[in-house]
């Protein structure tokens, strides 16, 4: 993943936090490794496209990946984002051991998974209505048993899939807190600026042009769903018609595109850095 | 009482006017000038109308005023018709402006609901497009307008062609009563083809740096027309246009309702209906209604606005619609929902929830849609006073002092999209009411008035249900595997058939073999150029095989 990012940012990073990041599928075991991995290639991207003069009108993350957002949207410097991830992800990885997680629902609606939840949730199964990817696409976050118990149920309620996620931890949801107030403390030690362009945020969905805002994000977003699908709606709003996905994936645009089939869409992922200059050089010019 | 002046407001416009005469050049200021204007004259706290229209957005000036300086103007009272542009709302967020009054807010709805949660907005009310219109002239007087015109002369007469839309209504209600009317032109020329708007109403005109935004959000293409929308077409046009003989009509502006426009020369002609229903329509001239003109069935049209692509077919076809001796069209909103909600038989809709009772709504997942105009076409004016059949056919049998009522027709797949129930027992907007501290529901349609459903799976003829048990038990038959649907059962089916409450296909004599797509009038957008002998001229967006 990180062959093509040059070794003297992996170098960076291990200055700054001592993580030796390596290329290897044994290393993305760890999900330090994998949080500063991916934030590097990111960083790594948001320099490609400094280099072709390309700037964003708006910028969104998901989850971490509002990170490399806010180095794009000049809020925070590449150095305190590597550090404020390091310190995260080694928070999460610390906050819950075993026993908690994220499962998807695909196929009901935000307030149909809501009700499900509710007759969940208890303080011996903790189980929270999370991030919002699309209109019919809910992620729940909180423990196992809660977890699998509305799985069930949401099958049984016309889901039309059903998944248990691939993460350790209870993202997004309030039993993120301890996590957030450390974050609170580190980021009121980082110097933050006002963002460039518009920044849409996780916790509410809103777009915002204020440092304050940003910050808010930065330190309690794994507290609060990530209002993927309403971040999406106010982009759309403010006249946003095309977007570009860093690495290392492409499942935001697919996202995208079946929100707003119009939209013109690049991922960094299979594109040439020469390819991506030329079309939005080209869409620039109508 | 010797000492009281009756024309403060004269005296005050007066100042304002010479407060800004050096940017002047007779009504004329430089487009370079326009932000120096408008933190002139326009003052904290005043009552601004910004033309935000359906289609037609005054957009150099809403641009214009989201760059002045809050420091000195703010906390305006917005009212806009459409809240359609990002700075219609980001005016709130800098606190240029304080309180909306509107009444549609589809393209900026999510935006809207949230400002309106956080408290950056205050939203005096939302409102059908007439009753806004009717403010300005009562309790929203305002003190400046923002206008578009096309065409503007040196002596500011305004020509706004097929777009005229919202303007006329807007100017009057400030140049008769001290406001400030500010024009943005596309084009200052020495003569208008036609004059839409008196100089001597308008104030200030403003060469805009490039024409304002027009959209063609009326253009249906054929192709996306489903064969579900095609028998509940030809469902309506036997259950209710042929049944009820109607004649004056308006159709909102979805997939239903261009299926109808497209089988008429087809199916309709094969029922022999031609000449029979229909001859006289208030809607804007959608490019599918183009093979009903042809071949005769449409005799007039009247057009709340203009649609992209549509002018020159329109300038060939004076005897349809309204159009000036220049050859361009005349629309006109106000009008428009005027006649929309007086003079019409029949009001065709859709909608994206029904309750069980027969309310209806656009407003759904914290989304605040607003209402524009289907709430006063889609209503029974209780003041109508004059007969036609259709109207009389309504008309309850054991009242002697009873009388008509206008056709509300709502057109929906008992499913949507999103694979949601349209169906529903409580709606979204309920919710939403809350979300947003609302006075009430935001319902577009409400049970009362709403005569017929159709779905694809049959009609309800509301209107001769006479409880709220046997209206909700029609709604059920038709509403299909929903929630709401799977409560009917065959005993109350057969039952509301024999009492003619319910009409399935069959009952109609439509056969659902039949619904094919070659039974439209046009299949895709060439068609429509060719019905039209190349009159019409779709935009570049709709053009695929270019």
């Amino acid at each position: 993943m990180l062959s093509e990012v040059p070794p003297e940012m992996i170098q960076r990073v291990k200055n700054l936090t001592g993580v030796e990041l390596k290329d290897t599928a044994e290393a993305y075991q760890d999900s330090i490794q994998i949080q500063l991995g991916i934030l590097l290639l990111q960083l790594f991207d948001i320099r490609q496209l400094k280099a072709i003069q390309q700037k964003p009108d708006a910028v969104a993350g998901h989850s971490l990946g509002i990170f490399a957002a806010a180095v794009a949207a000049g809020v925070i410097s590449e150095d305190d984002a590597i550090k404020i991830v390091y310190i995260r992800s080694t928070e999460m990885q610390k906050s819950y051991p075993s026993g908690y997680g994220m499962g998807a629902i695909v196929g009901l609606t935000r307030k149909e998974v809501s009700a499900l939840v509710a007759q969940i949730n208890s303080d011996g199964q903790p189980v929270f209505t999370s991030n919002q990817n699309s209109e019919l696409q809910t992620v729940i976050s909180g423990s196992l048993e809660g977890i699998n118990k509305v799985l069930a149920l949401a099958k049984n309620n016309g889901a039309q899939k059903t998944v248990l996620l691939k993460v350790p931890v209870p993202s997004h949801s309030p039993l993120m807190q301890k996590v957030a107030d450390v974050l609170e403390k580190e980021l009121s030690k980082v110097e933050l600026h006002d963002p460039k362009c518009t920044y849409l945020a996780n916790y509410n969905g809103r777009s915002s042009k204020k440092v304050t805002e940003v910050k808010y994000d930065m330190i309690n977003n794994l507290v609060h769903p990530v209002y993927w699908d309403t971040m999406m709606d106010v982009a759309s709003e403010l006249g946003i018609d095309t977007t570009l996905e860093v690495q290392p994936g492409q499942t935001f645009t697919k996202l995208v595109k079946s929100k707003f089939p119009d939209f013109r869409t690049i991922t960094m992922k299979n594109m040439s850095l020469d390819d991506i200059e030329f079309l939005l050089e080209k869409w620039k010019r109508g | 009482m010797a000492n009281r002046s009756w024309t403060q407001n004269r005296d005050n416009k007066a100042a304002k006017m010479a407060s800004i005469s050096s940017l002047l050049d007779g009504k004329l200021v430089k487009t370079e000038n326009a932000k120096a204007l408008l933190e002139s004259i326009i003052k904290p706290g005043d009552k601004v109308v910004l033309e935000g229209d359906n289609q037609k957005q005054a957009s150099f000036l809403s641009e214009t005023l989201a760059s002045v300086d809050p420091e000195k103007v703010h906390d305006l009272h917005m009212i806009m018709s459409s809240v359609s542009r990002p700075e219609h709302l980001d005016i709130f967020e800098t606190g240029i402006a304080k309180k909306l009054d509107f009444s549609f807010a589809g393209p900026q709805s999510t935006r809207i609901s949230q400002m309106i949660a956080d408290g950056t907005m205050e939203v005096g009310d939302i409102h059908t497009y007439l009753e806004l219109y009717a403010r300005l002239y009562v309790d929203l007087i305002p003190n400046v307008v923002l206008v578009a015109a096309d065409k503007v002369d040196r002596e500011g007469n305004l020509y706004t062609g097929a777009n005229t839309e919202e303007t006329p209504v807007i100017v009057e209600s400030a140049a008769f009563k001290d406001g400030i009317v500010i024009v943005q032109a596309n084009e200052i020329v020495d003569k208008v083809p036609r004059v839409d708007i008196p100089g001597d109403w308008v104030d200030i005109v403003v060469p805009a740096d490039e024409p304002y935004q027009l959209e063609p959000l009326f253009t249906r293409d054929p192709q996306n027309v489903t064969e579900l929308q095609i028998l509940m077409g030809m469902m309506a046009i036997r259950g209710i246009y042929e049944k009820h003989n109607v004649q004056t009509v308006n159709h909102g502006v979805g997939f239903n309702t261009a299926a109808i426009e497209l089988l008429l020369p087809t199916y309709g002609e094969q029922l022999g209906l031609k000449g029979k229903i229909v001859p006289n329509w208030e809607v804007n001239p959608t490019p599918t209604l183009i093979p009903a003109i042809e071949s005769g069935w449409v005799k007039t049209i009247h057009s709340f606005g203009g649609e992209v692509g549509m002018e020159n077919y329109i300038a060939h076809r004076p005897d349809i619609f309204f159009v000036g001796k220049d050859g361009s069209m005349r629309s006109n909103r106000a009008f428009g929902q005027m006649a929309g909600q007086y003079a019409l038989d029949m009001f065709v809709g859709s909608t994206l929830q029904i309750d069980k009772y027969g309310n209806s709504s656009t407003v759904t997942n914290g989304r605040l849609s607003g209402f524009g105009g289907a709430p006063n076409m889609g209503s029974n004016p209780h003041g109508r006073r004059h007969s036609t059949p259709a109207w009389q056919s309504l008309r309850p049998d054991d009242d002697p002092l009873g009388k008509g009522q206008k056709l509300v027709v709502q057109m929906v797949e008992t499913f949507g999209s999103n694979k949601k129930p349209v169906f529903v027992d409580h709606l979204d907007a309920e919710e939403v009411q809350k979300e947003a501290k609302l006075a009430n529901v935001p319902i577009m349609i409400y049970s009362e008035d709403t005569t017929h459903i159709v779905t694809e799976e049959g009609i309800a003829y509301l209107y001769k249900t006479d409880s709220m048990a046997e209206r909700q038990a029609a709604i059920e038959a038709i509403a299909g595997v929903t929630p709401v649907g799977l409560r009917s059962n065959p005993k109350q089916l057969k039952e509301l058939r024999a009492k003619g409450i319910v009409a399935l296909p069959e009952d109609l004599g439509v056969h659902r073999s039949e619904a094919k797509r070659s039974l439209l009038a046009a299949q895709n957008m060439d068609d429509l150029v060719k019905w039209s002998d190349g009159l019409y001229n779709p935009p570049a967006k709709f053009r695929s095989w270019s």
